[in-house]
């Protein structure tokens, strides 16, 4: 019978002032092969101090081998689970020996003496590792794939019934990898090591793992097979851009890319978009816009608005208006000037007040000039004005031939196609 | 394996050859320390050479080098061993007794026993309150580094604030030297400078049990110490106790500290420099590193106070003058050739 190895339940887990987990659940069987995916800082790597009992859960229960992570003694700990940071960083010069040695220091004697046993399985995760030839160099001279190797041989010595790895296969080179990735392999079939690897690399983990554990913004968003787990849809939405899924017709493994294609490789698209934006909903297409090389304008803004800040760090031109005042005829002009040279116009998910509303007029007007005109979902979420005028222009702006867009990948989508039915 | 024979062959000659330097380097520094021991028993303001053991004033003069040498060896020991315990735990070469506030803190504590009374009390109170008042001073600025972190302090809070609390520590010193009796006075500020006059033997040999103790503590510890060189999060993970190494070496690290604060003054340089030269010497592994540094720091400031007495007899220079106007350059020169192999630059 099966047994279990690693079991959140309902953790909920973080730092003093900041919670990352929010309510996670899941349970990764003995023997297992598991990755752990997700964005940056999505909490992966909260999630596996919480499994080391590194940090307290502030609610639910950590359990290793159906014992309670807090409650092991930490020598009891370390033989049932081992982790390889993503980083560990030696000050003083001390030798590889020296630093995989530290594998066996919850068993060391009370005079600092270790057995047999114990030089037995410092040598042979070094020979495992293949850093045995390193052995007399300085840790900290090694190269970065190198050092990982002997992070991975000190806590093979720990002779752990289970593995977590923060990345740390991310800094190797191609050949040591799949060494690396064989070693795990290996140590999950013989000697049913448990495994739970945190991974960037989407592809590869698909080709090793039973299992798939997909988290966003602290959340366990879905577990299951690859096939389950790398679902197109899904992928884009959590990492926030366009992916490709592909089953490798002979080996049956998935493959997961970026989508990027020949208009995306043309440094300049020639291509002009205007952004009406406000209160910081800018930022972030005025980002992607720029990395996918549209030329941009935005506006009208008011002086210091974030977005203006931000319009003017990116070097985006901008029609101005004067702080916390109504958007007067001058503005107005000079924004009209802009959408007369763009091709599309994007509204983002701006609040509408009665001092910005002028800016819908911008878009009945662009529409009017024949333009694309693309509008965020959800205006009654974001409609301050009296009598709920938004609501209304925006209503009729989609009845007139506007669009709506709710995601990022998207808007993105729908402004590549409508680049390339134009061209076409 | 037949492939990887030889390979393994090259490297075991060569790690035999490193171990065979090692040791060798052992044994020097071992003749080296003997040999300046005696030296330094040769050394004197009433000069050199082997006093007349046939007359009384000569045996004297004979015991006042002896039992000046094992208050230097007590002392030195102390200070470095501390020394090699604070950069261990704080995995940084700016860590030592001084930087952390806890000399200063011995200090405060021995200055206000001096002050306030006299005699064999004072004489065998000395290392104890210099003792507590350096916990409670570490415990301060261990506090105030903790401000706004999540329980565990930066390495960078806990110096920033030790060294502010440790001039804090001095000001209070100067006020109360400045109040103080013309006796008292000069009391503190003879103690203050360093000197290994003998005290009392009733405190030497308290001193001795204490120091023995921390020695002895500190090298049982010393496998921890070297997992907690690759930090508190790996050290954890390793089935460390790593929070109660932390603070058991502070402990330690801190009496050892105190004791040689109350027993010789405010005695600079050893715990910072001698633990870098060693670790430069011999390596970073705590567990051979903290007795030799101990030997090597005690041979340091008897060699010192040596020249101290000797120099300008009849008048004698403080020895912190010494350490630091003699060491200084010497350990320059041998830190400049092998930092490397201690820390990384």
């Amino acid at each position: 019978m099966e047994k279990n190895a690693l079991s959140f339940r309902d953790v909920s887990a973080g730092y003093k002032h900041r919670k990352v987990l929010d309510h996670v659940s899941f349970t990764v069987r003995e023997g297992e092969f598991v990755s752990l995916i997700g964005p940056n800082g999505c909490g992966k790597s909260t999630l596996l101090k919480t499994a080391a009992a590194l940090l307290k859960p502030l609610s639910g229960v950590v359990e290793l081998f159906d014992q309670d992570v807090h409650l092991l003694k930490p020598a009891r700990r370390a033989s049932l689970l081992g982790v390889v940071p993503q980083k560990i960083e030696s000050p003083m010069a001390f030798t590889v020996s020296q630093i995989v040695m530290n594998g066996r220091i919850s068993s060391i004697g009370r005079w600092g003496t270790l057995s047999p046993r114990d030089h037995d399985l410092v040598e042979r995760s070094m020979i495992y590792t293949d850093v045995l030839g390193l052995r007399e160099r300085y840790y900290t001279e090694l190269s970065g794939g190198e050092q990982q190797r002997v992070a991975l041989a000190m806590v093979l010595a720990q002779d752990p019934d289970m593995i977590m790895l923060d990345e740390s296969i991310s800094h190797l080179d191609i050949n040591h990898r799949q060494e690396v990735l064989q070693i795990l392999m290996n140590l999950n079939r013989e000697k049913r090591m448990t495994i739970l690897l945190v991974s960037h690399d989407l592809t590869l983990s698909a080709s090793i793992s039973d299992r798939f554990l997909l988290m966003n913004s602290g959340r366990l968003i879905k577990a299951g097979t690859p096939v389950e787990v790398l679902e197109p849809q899904l992928l884009s939405t959590v990492y926030n851009c366009d992916l490709r899924v592909q089953q490798d017709p002979y080996t049956g493994y998935m493959q997961v890319s970026g989508a990027i294609d020949s208009l995306h490789r043309q440094k300049k698209l020639n291509r002009n978009v205007h952004v009406i934006a406000g209160g910081g909903s800018g930022i972030e297409l005025y980002r992607r816009l720029l990395i996918e090389g549209y030329e941009l304008t935005t506006g009208v803004l008011n002086r210091l608005d974030s977005d203006a800040e931000a319009a003017r760090a990116l070097n985006i031109a901008v029609a101005l208006e004067q702080p916390f005042s109504p958007v007067g005829a001058e503005a107005i002009a000079q924004a009209l000037k802009m959408i007369d040279s763009a091709d599309t116009v994007i509204l983002t998910p701006v609040p509408f007040g009665s001092g910005n509303l002028v800016n819908l007029d911008l878009a009945r007007a662009a529409l009017k000039k024949g333009k694309t005109v693309l509008l965020a979902n959800d205006i009654a979420d974001r409609d301050y004005t009296d009598g709920k005028a938004a609501v209304q222009l925006v209503s009729s702006l989609l009845n007139d031939g506007a669009l709506g867009w709710q995601s990022m990948p998207e808007l993105m989508l729908q402004l590549q196609q409508h680049s390339y039915n134009r061209y076409q | 394996m037949g492939m990887n024979d030889s390979q393994f062959c090259d490297e075991n000659s060569f790690s035999a050859k490193n171990r065979l330097k090692s040791e060798l380097r052992i044994f020097l520094f071992f003749a080296a320390i003997i040999l300046l021991l005696a030296l330094s028993m040769l050394l004197g303001p009433s000069g050199i050479g082997i006093p007349d053991m046939e007359s009384s004033s000569g045996s004297a003069i004979f015991s006042l080098r002896f039992s000046r040498l094992l208050m230097g060896m007590m002392t030195g020991a102390a200070l470095s061993a501390s020394g090699v315990v604070f950069q261990a735990l704080l995995r940084n070469p700016l860590a030592e007794p001084y930087v952390l506030g806890v000399s200063g803190g011995a200090g405060l504590g021995a200055t206000l026993s001096i002050l306030a009374g006299s005699g064999l009390f004072v004489s065998l109170g000395l290392p104890v309150v210099a003792f507590i008042s350096a916990v409670l001073t570490l415990m301060i600025v261990y506090g105030i580094a903790s401000q706004g972190s999540s329980g565990h302090p930066s390495v960078y809070s806990l110096i920033l604030s030790g060294v502010i609390v440790s001039s804090i520590c001095s000001s209070v010193i100067m006020f109360l030297v400045s109040t103080a009796s013309v006796e008292g006075m000069h009391n503190v500020i003879w103690w203050m400078l360093g000197s290994l006059q003998p005290v009392s033997s009733a405190q030497q040999q308290l001193s001795a049990a204490l120091i023995l103790g921390g020695l002895g503590g500190i090298w049982l510890l010393s496998p921890r110490l070297n997992a907690l060189a690759l930090g508190r999060e790996m050290a954890h993970y390793q089935g460390l106790h790593a929070d109660l190494v932390l603070v058991v070496g502070l402990l330690f690290a801190t009496l050892l500290a105190a004791t040689a604060v109350s027993l010789s003054g405010m005695i600079g340089f050893v715990g910072l420099i001698v633990p870098h030269v060693m670790r430069a010497v011999f390596g970073p592994d705590n567990r051979k590193l903290v007795p030799l540094a101990a030997l090597g720091g005690g041979t340091f400031l008897v060699v010192c106070d040596a020249l101290a007495r000797t120099l300008l007899a009849p008048i004698e220079i403080p020895v912190g003058v010494v350490t630091a106007l003699a060491g200084g350059p010497f350990f320059l020169i041998i830190l400049q050739r092998r930092m490397k192999q201690a820390w990384i630059a």
